[in-house]
């Protein structure tokens, strides 16, 4: 392994269930917490052997909610990553919170266990909104816990934004966005909702604002991260110079990375598995299963699609060297697009512009084909 | 073998749901010439889509033996007739082979316009027509009013009538008593050469075609040359016999006056033609029975196979269809949009519809096809004569000096209420209206000069629409005419998209060009980039529409890692796109084509 791979801890537990999530994350039953922690030490021991050699450069404890095991069961995790793994010393480790579980507890224990980057779901700056999605706190209380966050020395913040709730007009979107600019995050991602089968609010299927209006509000939000010097590296992240996540970056670029955990994705050794979404399994020490084959999606194609979500784009080189595949066709149908403006060439190949990044489904499909 | 005066042959009509299946069934259990355990409910519809559909397709007959009350036993044919003006040519030879009817009322309901239309369709053969008045089970039956207005429209006695429930099989055998009794005996001369009349032909997979006919004059028999006077084929005849419900029951000899079937090892129902005359070869007739016209194909169309590979099975399909189906005729025909298919000609909309869906439902076909079009007659400037039943043939306008276009006599009964809703309709169809007679205060005939093409899209439908059901139509061809015609071709993103060309006249084309952007636009789903819709006549763009250019997919999130997640999302995606048909750099769903289709049923 040539780069330094990223470890993906989770966390399936929430002191409460979203009203859109889907994700696989449920209110822990009392002492489940400790065992929990207990397992995921244990795997991560387990595999330790394996990654002899390897050096992580990115800890990243997502949900669920990690936050909600609190200071001591985090500081443990963090604690034994570092001895069943090699971290170089700058390590980006970072920690999901949830506003209402940041307490000075829990901030100033992240901070000792060398935590260096925080992602905050505050989602929006409009308390109905917030109540609409089923989250655990007001605008007020996320602002509170962010200040606290700044006061403990958290100077890499990254913030989530929704954007296409129900009867949302781009006036009261762009609110929250400045709102949350008013904190100087130095990263922001930002995610339209989408309703999902067996969900509260997919039961409900309110009305969303439709194709067109989502557009306006992501190419809005977009403008205006641009005007406040954000980079848009990402469909769905924006980072200041050098704020990028380097861990979710590895995602994108094919780097390995391990996830423990239930539910947890890997690409290790070139290779794609995934622990069950089921903690039972995880505690009884089960060990992950392949991801489902994508006959239609070879490596190559894979790695077209990844690289086209980001703002680096492609490189036919890069591409070429690392497939043995002639980019032209690929390079075609890029430049076709790009006469409606959907597609831009770069200094050494193509990427997608912000409305190409709108549908950037469609045309990863139109340019593998 | 009978004498002729123990033979009775006749047909059943009636108004659609009057009740004329129901009371062949009865019939049939009358004469017991079927059991109660292999009585299956209307047992002379025996397709499937006839019975769904109610209607009858194709004609057929049955023998029964009656014991009558005056100890006499008869030979009773019934030969059933469809009930839909596409095969009105199939009804006339279906009566031309009887020599009575029975007219079914319901009791319910007393007249309505087919119940007249059918009884000057008898009429006209001089059948000997038998009111009965059935349905008399039902709370709302008044038998009394309906006779009385049989008596007053129709000028029919009817009130010594039998009054009957089919259903409860109530008086039936008062029903079989009536035709035996006044119904004539066939007259012909058994020594004459024979003539026989063919009303039916069906194609057997094991004997060939069976060809079902009533014997004018003369003597039938196994081993004898016969000859079908307006096709000129010749066979020997392998066998003949009648026509029981449930079998074929061979015969060593027919005679004059019957009606039964034969076979000869016939490959294909082309050669025995409803309408024709059979006679022998050593002993011609003279002269052939009248009334022989050879089926005629009024509307064409383009079938394709949703998934292209499956054209060797429509293929099939369509051979096997047409070797029951004279009238149905097909070619190969291929079309950039749609890939390899047939160009297919029928009689008229119901026959082109019935076709479709047995080539749906009978061999597991999805199909696409392209919108139906009559024939047209096209003198060129050169002096020759073109027929186009395809717009991607038609000529130039710069080498067409006079466009025709057939038009039809339609002639609609419907109740006089219903006049000032029916005559916009024919107005705005460009029919000529001739004349309107009260045929009795109840009932009035408009007859109209109207372009076939104009009849063929949806007429029949929206004045069933227009009239609550209580219209018929009747319709046959004059002649061609000179019209302003145009072909319309459509493009998208610029490209013409062959199969949605149609030809029309040139005060209708904008419309017609208009709504079908309109419905392209609706269907094509939004794609990259901005797809112009347009309807063009030559170079000229008439109507445009645009498909706006997608803006926004599903931005799935790439949580934590789950790159799988995302991949299948596009897989999906991707599988939806391969049910589409690509053109040029538009992808179209089959729905596009259906939607054009179905553009007149809204």
């Amino acid at each position: 392994m040539r780069s330094k791979f990223g470890l993906y801890l989770h966390v399936p537990f929430c002191a409460s269930k979203c009203r859109y999530c889907d994700f696989y994350s449920y209110p822990p039953s009392a002492g489940e917490m400790d065992v929990y922690v207990d397992a995921l030490c244990r795997c991560m021991a387990g595999w330790a052997a394996d990654a002899a050699g390897e050096t992580a450069d990115t800890v990243y404890l997502g949900g669920g909610t990690p936050s909600l095991l609190g200071a001591e069961r985090l500081s443990k995790i963090i604690e034994k990553a570092r001895t069943c793994f090699s971290l170089t010393p700058d390590a980006e480790i970072t920690v999901e919170c949830n506003p209402d579980s940041m307490t000075d507890a829990l901030l100033d224990g992240l901070r000792r266990a060398g935590v260096n980057r925080l992602s905050v779901g505050v989602q929006s700056a409009h308390d109905d909104e917030l109540a609409l999605l089923g989250r655990r706190h007001t605008f007020a209380e996320a602002a509170e816990a962010i200040g606290h966050a700044r006061t403990h020395g958290f100077d890499n913040l990254s913030l989530d934004l929704m954007y296409g709730l129900p009867g949302q007009t781009a006036a009261r979107f762009l609110k929250s966005v400045d709102a949350l600019l008013e904190f100087h995050p130095e990263h922001l991602s930002c995610y339209g909702l989408k309703l999902e089968p067996g969900t509260p609010m997919g039961r409900e299927n309110p009305t969303l604002p439709d194709d067109d209006a989502q557009a306006d509000l992501y190419l809005a939000l977009c403008a205006r991260l641009r005007a406040a010097d954000y980079e848009h590296y990402e469909i769905s992240n924006w980072a200041r110079p050098g704020r990028r996540s380097r861990h979710n970056s590895k995602y994108w670029d094919l780097t390995p990375y391990l996830g423990l955990g239930p539910g947890a994705h890997s690409l290790w050794r070139g290779k794609r598995f995934a622990y069950p979404r089921d903690t039972g399994r995880f505690l009884a020490g089960g060990a992950p299963e392949p991801e489902e084959e994508t006959p239609d999606f070879p490596a190559w194609a894979e790695y077209l699609m990844l690289a086209l979500r980001t703002a680096d784009g492609i490189s036919g080189a890069a591409f070429s060297e690392r497939f043995g595949m002639d980019f032209a066709p690929f390079e075609k149908r890029l430049r076709d697009l790009s006469a409606s403006g959907l597609t831009e060439k770069t200094a050494n190949g193509w990427r997608l512009t912000e409305p190409g990044f709108l549908v950037s489904n469609s045309i990863i499909n139109y340019v593998i084909q | 073998m009978k004498k002729q005066k123990n033979i009775r042959n006749f047909s059943i009509i009636a108004h659609i749901d009057h009740g004329k299946s129901t009371l062949a069934d009865r019939l049939l259990e009358q004469c017991e010439a079927v059991t109660q355990r292999e009585m299956e409910e209307q047992l002379l519809d025996n397709m499937d889509l006839e019975r769904e559909r109610g209607i009858t397709i194709k004609a057929r007959a049955v023998t029964m033996d009656y014991k009558a009350d005056d100890g006499e036993t008869y030979q009773i044919n019934l030969i059933d007739t469809p009930g839909h003006v596409d095969f009105n040519y199939e009804v006339s030879r279906s009566l031309a082979a009887c020599e009575g009817a029975v007219l079914v009322v319901d009791a319910s309901q007393g007249v309505e316009a087919q119940t007249l239309a059918n009884t000057y369709l008898a009429l006209d053969h001089n059948l000997e027509i038998l009111p009965v008045f059935n349905k008399i089970d039902l709370p709302a039956a008044d038998p009394k009013k309906a006779k009385q207005e049989v008596e007053d429209i129709i000028g029919l006695p009817s009130m010594d009538a039998p009054e009957i429930s089919a259903k409860m099989g109530t008086n039936i055998r008062a029903v079989m008593e009536d035709i035996v009794a006044n119904i004539p005996a066939p007259e012909g001369d058994e020594t004459a050469p024979l003539r026989a009349l063919i009303f039916d032909s069906q194609y057997d997979p094991y004997v060939g075609v069976i060809v079902l006919m009533r014997l004018m004059e003369g003597t039938i028999k196994p081993g004898m040359k016969v000859k079908m006077m307006a096709t000129g084929a010749e066979f020997q005849v392998l066998e003949c016999g009648y026509l029981r419900p449930l079998s074929m029951e061979p015969a060593p000899m027919l005679r004059a006056g019957e009606v039964g079937y034969f076979t000869a090892s016939i490959k294909n129902v082309k050669d025995t033609r409803v309408g024709d005359t059979v006679t022998g070869v050593d002993e011609p007739a003279a002269e052939a029975l009248p009334g022989y016209r050879p089926a005629r194909p009024m509307v064409y169309c383009g079938i394709y196979t949703e998934d292209g590979s499956k054209y060797p099975d429509l293929r099939d399909a369509l051979e096997k269809l047409q070797l029951n189906d004279a009238a149905l005729s097909f070619e190969p025909e291929s079309s950039v949009a749609l890939g390899f298919g047939f160009r297919c000609g029928f009689l008229g909309m119901l026959h082109m519809e019935i076709i479709q869906e047995r080539l749906e439902r009978e061999f597991n076909l999805d199909l696409v096809t392209t919108l139906p079009s009559v024939i047209y007659e096209i003198i060129k400037t050169d002096g020759t004569t073109v027929y186009v039943d395809n717009p991607h043939d038609y000529p130039s306008p710069d080498v067409i000096d006079e466009a025709r276009e057939p038009y039809v006599k339609a002639s609609i009964i419907a109740p006089p209420d219903f006049v000032g809703n029916i005559m916009p309709m024919c107005q705005e169809r460009r029919g000529v209206f001739k004349d309107m007679q009260y045929l009795d205060t109840n009932l009035v005939e408009l007859h109209y000069e109207m372009p076939l093409n104009e009849i063929i899209y949806d007429f029949f439908d929206a004045l069933k629409a227009k009239t609550k059901g209580y219209a018929s139509l009747d319709y046959e061809m004059s002649d061609y005419r000179k019209s302003d015609l145009v072909k319309i071709d459509m493009l998208l993103n610029g490209d013409q998209v062959d199969a949605l060309s149609f030809i029309a006249h040139r005060e209708k084309a904008y419309g017609r060009a208009r709504r079908i952007c309109e419905k392209l636009k609706e269907n094509i789903p939004r794609q990259l980039f901005e797809v112009p819709v347009q309807a063009a006549i030559g170079g000229k763009v008439i109507a445009r529409e645009t498909v706006k250019a997608m803006r926004k997919d599903v931005l799935a999130k790439c949580y934590g890692g789950d790159i799988t997640r995302k991949k299948k999302l596009l897989e999906k995606q991707k599988e939806g796109k391969k049910k589409m048909r690509s053109l040029g750099t538009v992808q179209l769903p089959t729905e596009a084509f259906m939607a054009v289709l179905k553009l007149d049923e809204e």
